[in-house]
């Protein structure tokens, strides 16, 4: 069997695979780019060329800048919560216990939870009226009225970065177990031994194992912050008052609540510019890190 | 290996029922926020558990009496079946071969990382084109339409599993089915794809869970019953002048059924896989 | 007409010559071992064989005929690999027979040639279980009868006792040793473990970096190894070298006063030219009158043997006594040995002084 024949058979097979994402998202993306240097509507006829305008446009434009802080700050805080609550909940699951295995079972069950579904659930916890948080917050004496959580600036951010973490620490939270669960026993005994105690043990023994696996989650974790929709969506819209529009609620909204497509898309790939450019910075740290742990 | 000392264990097993406590309270509710008759949930202060539970909200969304709530409902729910049901088959049909190919002919890679580098492109970024698109060919507010879409999504996924699970396949026992005279189709057929069917079927409930939980797509490519998913449902109910909560949270449950089933049955398969390729990507 | 001729194969990947042209012929019924170290690109060379990868150049002929180009399951040859490579969801009985079923050979005709295998191996009863439900000595067996059922011209062995423990491998060992001599199959058998090369072989290629350094009987490649290479690849303990140089007509050791005689040879041996004495820890033996003089390091009792390593000067050498043989530790040796058992080598090219 040839070399070269061998890596035509490979194309043959992957043809179908490339046709369909060709056709479904390389054409439209590069629609989008195109769309991006126009200044199209929604509705009616293509737009006429207009350069980097709508890039410069956004750049400058002040609700461009504070969304990206916003998303900037959800996605830090949320993926920084998520990464400590998930390693602690790890070591908390890799210790001996009776009914492990059940509560390692039950870890599934937010990220199982469809996105729009856990919204929705929080948003009947948070309800300014008739919430459970509410209930419990007054009823334990906590809190003397009922609070509007998602209708106020100062708060909706935060009980949306809230929603978010229940979701997705439990995810974090496996694959670190995993991770965990592969250390080598004998490293542990060794150091056990050479008489280190548990703070030095997870910092020497344990922390390198976990580096590699949670750099990937991390930056899974992150391009999903940065990209979030679905939630925000169901729950706020994007208010009150836009303090929680993320990037891609303020795209939505130019692209079809203003209509204005071409403005809209060259936003888009601003977003999509930054992800990349995110993901390949992170990819680079974990190629380093991954060469020096362990 | 250690010995534990008694405050230790014990520290242990409050972090573990708080833990419990965390995770499961919330699903608790909505499930309590399903079975509360109407008045029970907007009382003040409001009561944890009701006086008599109330079934009643679940024959009212599963019922495909015309025009009523549950017509909508059960259609939502028979078209997200359709849809992520057609976009798996087809995201597996593709990632057999092109993951084997990627597998066995290194050379060829880079293209499905390219694939996989979609990932990062946000829905909002290619919403409008294919808005256009859709509208273009008819396909709009369409289950074949929108599961062509999630197909894209899916595919990256389900591909990169296949490759993991045939990488695990040794190249020698197809070495050594072609020295014995078996054509490429046959060695799949025989060998190769039967000892991969782990991974198709972990592969197909991932992408299952996957189209299941969309929404930005299925919001802005449905309008009606012919094609609206549950994901879009849920929000119109949430969002509507719906005066029962617990109506919205009998949805929330219904919905929810699914991926929380598979996600208990998968769980071990569902983690070493996103795990394993995820390590090595 | 030979069975399998190597005709100047060469292959590289890149700028990297794995190959550097192989020459071999092979006759029917032989044995040929390719012996040698890992990266040495004799798994390379079997590949090229089976057709599993191919040459840059050459030429390969299996049966009179050429193969190059053809595709492996037309070469007429049957292939067991290290890795057994035993199709794991299928029967036993399966296994062995799939290359019968994939030529679309009646069942009744495989049913017999697969029970007949199955009985020359030992394997008859394991004919309905799955590769899983067997040891690593019996899936061994299994890849040999499926190799065996074809009944190919060629058969090709890619280091297949590698995965067995030691005594499973002595095992397998004499039991491939049988089956050769009954069935005078032809084999091309690729290993890095000499004693499997010595006792299997008859003839064996020690391959280095692409090249073949000597091919030859397993007894011209033990006593009469044509590279220095050779001389300390076969044999454990390893034949011992000793820097000498050539001195009006005898041999004297470097660091050392001790003159041996110069062994026949029909080299030109110039004078002070820089030589290697190669001789194996086997043919020394205590002898009053002996020239070779060392202080014992170290003694070893393996069982059958006592190894010893001593000093002369400041080189190292190996003897193999007696088990029963008394030596204190620091004791001044003498040692003697045949005269016709010691080999020369030229230092500077690593050559035999033919």
């Amino acid at each position: 069997m040839s070399g070269t024949s061998m890596t035509t058979r490979a194309w043959l097979l992957m043809l179908p695979l490339l046709v369909v994402m060709i056709a479904v998202i390389g054409w439209p993306l590069v629609d989008t780019v195109g769309l991006s240097f126009t200044d199209a509507k929604l509705v009616g006829t293509g737009g006429n060329f207009v350069g980097i305008d709508n890039y410069a446009k956004m750049l400058a434009n002040s609700n461009f800048q504070r969304t990206l802080i916003t998303t900037a700050w959800f996605a830090i805080i949320s993926v920084a919560a998520e990464m400590v609550l998930g390693v602690l909940a790890a070591l908390l699951l890799n210790q001996n216990f009776k009914g492990r295995g059940v509560l390692r079972a039950l870890m599934i069950l937010p990220w199982a939870l469809p996105t729009v579904v856990n919204a929705t659930l929080w948003r009947l916890i948070y309800n300014p009226e008739y919430g459970a948080l509410n209930a419990l917050l007054t009823q334990l004496g906590l809190l003397n009225a009922y609070h509007s959580w998602l209708g106020e600036p100062g708060t909706a951010l935060t009980a949306l970065i809230v929603a978010d973490c229940w979701k997705n620490f439990p995810l974090v939270a496996l694959i670190a177990l995993a991770a965990l669960q592969a250390v080598p026993r004998d490293i542990t005994a060794a150091s056990l031994v050479d008489g280190a105690g548990p703070f030095k043990r997870f910092r020497f023994v344990i922390l390198p194992y976990l580096v590699g696996p949670l750099m990937v989650a991390l930056v899974l974790r992150t391009i999903e912050a940065f990209k979030v929709f679905d939630i925000i969506w169901v729950m706020t819209r994007g208010g009150p008052a836009n303090s929680t529009r993320t990037l891609s609620i303020l795209v939505y909204q130019e692209a079809f609540s203003f209509q204005r497509a071409g403005s809209g898309a060259s936003l888009a790939l601003i977003v999509t510019l930054l992800v990349t450019v995110l993901a390949a910075a992170y990819a680079t740290l974990v190629r380093k890190t991954a060469g020096s742990a362990a | 290996m250690e010995r534990q000392s008694p405050l230790f264990t014990c520290f242990l097993y409050v972090c573990a029922v708080l833990l419990a406590v965390v995770i499961l309270a919330p699903i608790a509710w909505l499930f309590i926020m399903s079975i509360s008759p109407a008045a029970d949930l907007a009382a003040k202060p409001l009561r944890w558990w009701p006086q008599t539970a109330d079934f009643s909200r679940y024959k009212v969304l599963l019922s495909t009496l015309e025009n009523s709530e549950g017509a909508a409902f059960t259609s939502s729910l028979r078209n997200s079946i359709e849809v992520a049901g057609m976009a798996t088959i087809a995201a597996i049909a593709l990632a057999i071969p092109a993951g084997w190919a990627v597998s066995r002919t290194p050379s060829v890679g880079w293209s499905l990382s390219l694939v996989i580098a979609t990932y990062m492109l946000p829905p909002v970024a290619l919403a409008v084109p294919l808005y256009m698109g859709l509208a273009h060919l008819g396909m709009l507010n369409n289950v074949f339409g929108l599961a062509l879409v999630y197909l894209t999504i899916l595919a990256p996924f389900t591909t990169w599993l296949m490759k993991s699970g045939f990488d695990s396949i040794p190249k020698e026992i197809e070495a050594a089915a072609m020295i014995d005279g078996a054509g490429l189709f046959q060695t799949l057929k025989i060998i190769t794809l039967p000892l991969a069917m782990p991974v198709m079927a972990t592969s197909a409930l991932f992408a299952f869970l996957l189209a299941w939980d969309e929404f930005f797509y299925a919001l802005l490519f449905t309008s009606d019953q012919r094609a609206k998913t549950l994901t879009v449902a849920i929000a119109d109910l949430a969002g509507g002048r719906v005066s029962d909560y617990g109506l919205i949270a009998t949805a929330g449950v219904l919905a929810a059924l699914p991926p929380v089933l598979i996600g208990l049955v998968m769980q071990r398969a569902l983690i070493s896989g996103l795990t394993n390729g995820g390590v090595k990507g | 007409m030979s069975a399998l001729e190597i005709q100047n194969i060469r292959k590289s990947y890149g700028a990297l010559e794995t190959l550097k042209g192989i020459d071999i012929s092979l006759e029917s019924g032989e044995f040929l071992v390719l012996l040698g170290s890992s990266g040495c690109g004799k798994s390379t060379l079997l590949n090229i064989i089976a057709g599993l990868a191919e040459a840059t150049s050459g030429d390969i002929h299996i049966g009179g005929r050429s193969v190059l180009g053809v595709h492996p399951k037309d070469r007429d040859i049957a292939m067991v690999f290290q890795s057994y490579a035993l199709y794991p969801n299928l029967s036993i009985h399966r296994n062995i027979g799939f290359g019968l079923e994939m030529r679309k050979v009646p069942k009744v005709e495989r049913d017999k040639a697969v029970r007949e295998a199955a009985r020359l191996l030992q394997i008859e009863p394991l004919l309905e279980r799955k590769p899983s439900q067997l040891s690593g000595g019996q899936r061994q067996r299994v890849a040999i009868g499926r190799a065996l059922v074809r009944k190919p011209e060629v058969f090709l062995f890619d280091e297949p006792l590698s995965n067995l423990d030691a005594k499973l491998r002595m095992e397998m060992r004499t039991e491939l040793k049988r089956l050769h001599q009954m069935l005078k199959t032809t084999v091309v058998y690729v290993t890095h473990d000499q004693i499997e090369a010595m006792t299997l072989a008859t003839r064996i290629a020690v391959m280095r970096d692409g090249r073949i350094e000597q091919l030859g009987t397993p007894d011209e490649i033990y006593n009469h190894p044509a590279t220095l290479y050779v001389a300390t690849f076969v044999g454990a303990p390893p034949m011992n070298l000793l820097n000498a140089t050539a001195h009006q007509g005898s041999l004297r050791i470097d660091g050392t006063s001790i003159t041996l005689p110069m062994p026949p040879t029909k080299a030109q041996i110039k004078q002070e030219q820089q030589l290697v004495i190669g001789i194996r820890p086997e043919t020394l033996y205590l002898d009053e009158s002996g020239q070779l003089e060392a202080v014992c390091e170290v003694a070893e009792l393996t069982g059958p043997e006592l190894i010893v390593t001593a000093q002369a000067g400041s080189q190292r050498l190996m003897a193999c006594l007696p088990p029963r043989t008394a030596i204190a530790e620091g004791e001044m040796l003498k040692l003697g040995f045949d005269a016709g058992s010691l080999q020369l080598f030229d230092r500077a090219t690593g050559l035999r002084c033919a």
